[in-house]
């Protein structure tokens, strides 16, 4: 049974163990990533990806993606670029993927919202609207990841 | 002119003339500042008990709670409430000078014995010496500090410290240290009204001002 | 005189009031307000003490409107006012000052210190003599409408991102709802999760609310400049909208100048008393819990400390109420030392975070924050204000202290059951 909506999505990341939650959350934000490019991020990803990961590394990689989070707020009173600003939700999104999951929390579901949020900046950015296939393009990713 | 002349003068001539500018000084002062109003506040007010003008008129007489300023600044708390009362000590309950008040206005009351007001003396003295050290040694007040604020410490210590001599019989014949003493109260009336000295009259009206437009905001200052 | 010297001149003189004179002639240079200022407790520079930030303002005060200075100006015994002095000023007024206020309340013979420093801006700016980095924010305000040049495709496509996410329509333009709320550049930008939250909150709390095409921003550049005329601009945007929307309270959000423009100098800029009320998120959400209108499930154990944004409890008036809704959602709130109206500022706000030169300062400042932190050893910080958000993290971030920085409400949202659960 495809995925259709958010409740069915939400739910069923919810209910993957950790380990599988960052290894799908890191292709939903692979999705955006070129809209960062930024190497701390990348490497977040690539370690959320794995199936086995020491607590070691990813307190390396966490670190390393928070500083790119803070670094890409855009400062009070600066112009905005929002092609730029898609970058911070990509960092999000790494961020979330590695970090700690917080008890009754969703990581996945975290790091998806982020992403959803980067598209929202590329499309504020090249004016072409509020509307972006970004949800629908993760319920297929996670149909995927259930089903391999 | 003899020393007896001098005082004869001072006590006169000088101290009319003293008076005369200082009480002028200070009505035209306080016109030259409050006149130029202030506009009235359209916001929604809101009202906290203990937040308004009259409230911070008084409160701000003691140090702000919590905040570890005396800690920060002992001199400046300190020293500064030891000569202020000292002063005032000295001033209105002496002896000598009830006597001085009543003959200008009519109004006396009991002082202190002369031994506490020596007491008194000394020990302002002391605190204004150590206030005037404070200035020079801390970086922010020798940073702030101008010909004004050296003047006007010797201007308000002079009288301090030759009335306390004139008492002692101290280095000069009493007829001359008690004219001297005299004028540098007169200088001391003189530049009070055009000095920071008029803080005596106007902070009452900016603890009044700071304390309404916080407590217009319901933050008590 | 170059034109815009004269006109910063004239400008300073305009604002000078009675308030300004008392203050000036109160001052005897015991230098408290030093010891106040962040700026000047971190860096140990005397010229950062409140009072000498306003030393061109006390110069124009003396040589115009009083006697002695009047006629020491008439025989050149005055030293006028410069464009190089102003210039070389900037950094005191704007790069050093947040407009904190803590100065305000420790000054002796009671000098509003801050008061003075919002004036000067004034003619600095009219001068020409405010930092590129809130100049760029001025001119974007004139001609986008907004700061950071937010427009309104980008808010609705956060509206829809919101909806989307939290299954909650944000409506926009609703005539007769009883809230209007705005939004800070910040939030648009930085942390839309801010309009979830509220969507999430007002809908559980069943009061109506909406956003306005026409002023969803509440960020006011020229209060922090020092332009009453374009902070009179933003506010009237605002007051129109209210007005043609017919809501009852407007919603200021987490930004403090924001509320401190709109709520207390709004009025006074547009001349007349609001016909609406002005309340800042934290004071809604406080009385949303005083009626039950709040119902959170569980609580956040982790050890969790407030930062007061200053122009929301300071000088804003919002004190007890952060206080109340942390202790709703967190079994471990401790509060850092001078909690409360006497907080220490981020050493970002006012305009500051946008100075890019003033950086260096700023973090060196913010060794003050990072002391009430290492007091209270907190596992997450909370806050009320988009800017202070970010300008703490970046210093959390400078000095390798690992502390995550969160909104209150979108906190408290997060303890809001799941519609329809």
């Amino acid at each position: 049974m495809a995925i259709g909506n958010d409740k069915e999505f939400k739910a069923a990341l919810a209910g993957l163990p950790i380990a599988k939650q960052r290894q799908v959350a890191s292709r939903f934000a692979q999705r955006v990533f070129d809209l960062s490019n930024d190497v701390r991020v990348k490497a977040a990803l690539e370690v959320a990806g794995r199936a086995e990961i020491s607590d070691a590394e990813l307190t390396v990689v966490s670190a390393a993606a928070n500083t790119a989070r803070v670094e890409s707020y855009t400062q009070c009173g600066k112009e905005t670029d929002w092609g730029a600003q898609a970058g911070l939700f990509v960092a999000k999104a790494a961020v979330a993927c590695v970090g700690t999951p917080a008890p009754g929390g969703n990581l996945a579901w975290d790091a998806a919202m982020q992403a959803r949020m980067a598209r929202t900046c590329q499309t504020v950015a090249d004016g072409s609207g509020t509307e972006n296939r970004e949800a629908e393009e993760q319920y297929r990713i996670l149909d995927a990841f259930l089903n391999q | 002119m003899n020393e007896m002349q001098f005082l004869t003068w001072v006590r006169g001539t000088g101290l009319n003339i003293a008076v005369s500018i200082f009480l002028l000084g200070v009505l035209w002062r306080l016109v030259e500042i409050y006149s130029l109003g202030r506009k009235k506040d359209l916001s929604a007010p809101r009202s906290v008990a203990g937040a308004s003008g009259w409230n911070t008129m008084f409160r701000r007489s003691v140090p702000p709670k919590g905040m570890g300023m005396v800690k920060k600044s002992p001199v400046s708390y300190i020293g500064g409430y030891v000569f202020h009362i000292g002063l005032a000590l000295i001033v209105f309950l002496f002896a000598p000078h009830i006597k001085l008040i009543e003959s200008l206005t009519g109004l006396s009351w009991p002082g202190l014995p002369s031994q506490v007001i020596d007491l008194v003396s000394v020990i302002t003295i002391g605190a204004m010496l150590v206030v005037l050290a404070d200035r020079i040694n801390k970086p922010v007040k020798r940073y702030l500090s101008t010909f004004e604020d050296w003047f006007t410490w010797l201007v308000t210590f002079l009288p301090v410290l030759t009335g306390w001599m004139a008492v002692q019989h101290l280095l000069l014949p009493y007829t001359t240290m008690l004219a001297l003493h005299i004028l540098s109260v007169e200088l001391l009336l003189i530049v009070l009204p055009f000095t920071k000295l008029f803080h005596a009259f106007t902070l009452w009206g900016s603890r009044y001002y700071n304390g309404a437009v916080n407590g217009h905001k319901g933050v008590a200052v | 005189m170059s034109a815009t010297l004269e006109k910063g001149i004239r400008v300073l003189k305009e604002v000078i009031d009675a308030p300004i004179a008392s203050y000036f002639n109160s001052c005897v240079h015991c230098g408290l307000c030093a010891e106040a200022c962040l700026f000047y407790t971190e860096t140990g520079d005397p010229k950062y003490t409140p009072i000498h930030k306003l030393e061109p303002l006390r110069r124009v005060y003396e040589q115009e409107y009083t006697l002695l200075g009047r006629l020491a100006k008439a025989v050149g015994l005055a030293k006028p006012v410069t464009d190089a002095e102003l210039h070389e000023w900037q950094e005191l007024v704007y790069n050093s000052c947040t407009l904190c206020g803590r100065c305000s309340v420790v000054c002796p013979v009671g000098n509003d210190i801050v008061y003075m420093v919002r004036k000067l801006r004034e003619g600095m700016s009219a001068s020409g003599n405010a930092p590129d980095g809130i100049k760029g924010a001025v001119n974007r305000t004139v001609t986008i409408g907004s700061p950071m040049g937010v427009k309104l495709p980008a808010v609705k496509a956060q509206m829809k991102h919101v909806e989307d996410d939290y299954g909650i329509p944000i409506p926009l333009d609703a005539e007769g709802a009883e809230y209007m709320v705005m939004l800070s550049s910040m939030e648009i930008i930085n942390f839309p999760e801010y309009l979830g939250a509220i969507a999430k909150i007002m809908h559980q709390a069943g009061k109506t609310w909406t956003l306005c095409s026409t002023a969803f921003e509440a960020t006011n550049a020229g209060m922090q400049i020092g332009n009453s005329d374009l902070a009179r601009l933003i506010v009237s945007r605002i007051v129109d909208g209210a007005e043609r929307l017919k809501v009852k309270t407007v919603i200021s959000p987490e930004c403090g100048h924001a509320y401190t423009a709109l709520r207390w100098e709004g009025a006074n800029l547009i001349g007349r008393p609001f016909t609406f009320q002005v309340k800042h998120i934290i004071e809604v959400l406080g009385e949303f819990q005083k009626a039950g209108l709040l119902k959170t499930e569980g609580f956040e154990t982790d050890r969790l400390t407030f930062h007061d944004p200053c122009q929301l409890a300071r000088r804003g008036g919002v004190i007890q109420q952060q206080r109340d809704l942390m202790n709703q959602v967190s079994k471990n709130f401790v509060e850092m030392p001078d909690a409360g109206f006497i907080n220490w500022c981020c050493g970002g706000g006012g305009g500051a975070s946008a100075i890019e030169e003033g950086e260096e300062l700023r973090l060196e400042a913010f060794k003050k924050k990072k002391s009430q932190l290492d007091a209270v050893k907190p596992d997450r910080l909370v806050t009320a204000c988009a800017n202070c958000r970010i300008v703490l993290e970046e210093g959390l971030e400078h000095y390798q202290m690992n502390i995550p920085v969160v909104g209150l409400t979108e906190m408290i949202a997060e303890h809001i059951p799941e519609k329809g659960a």
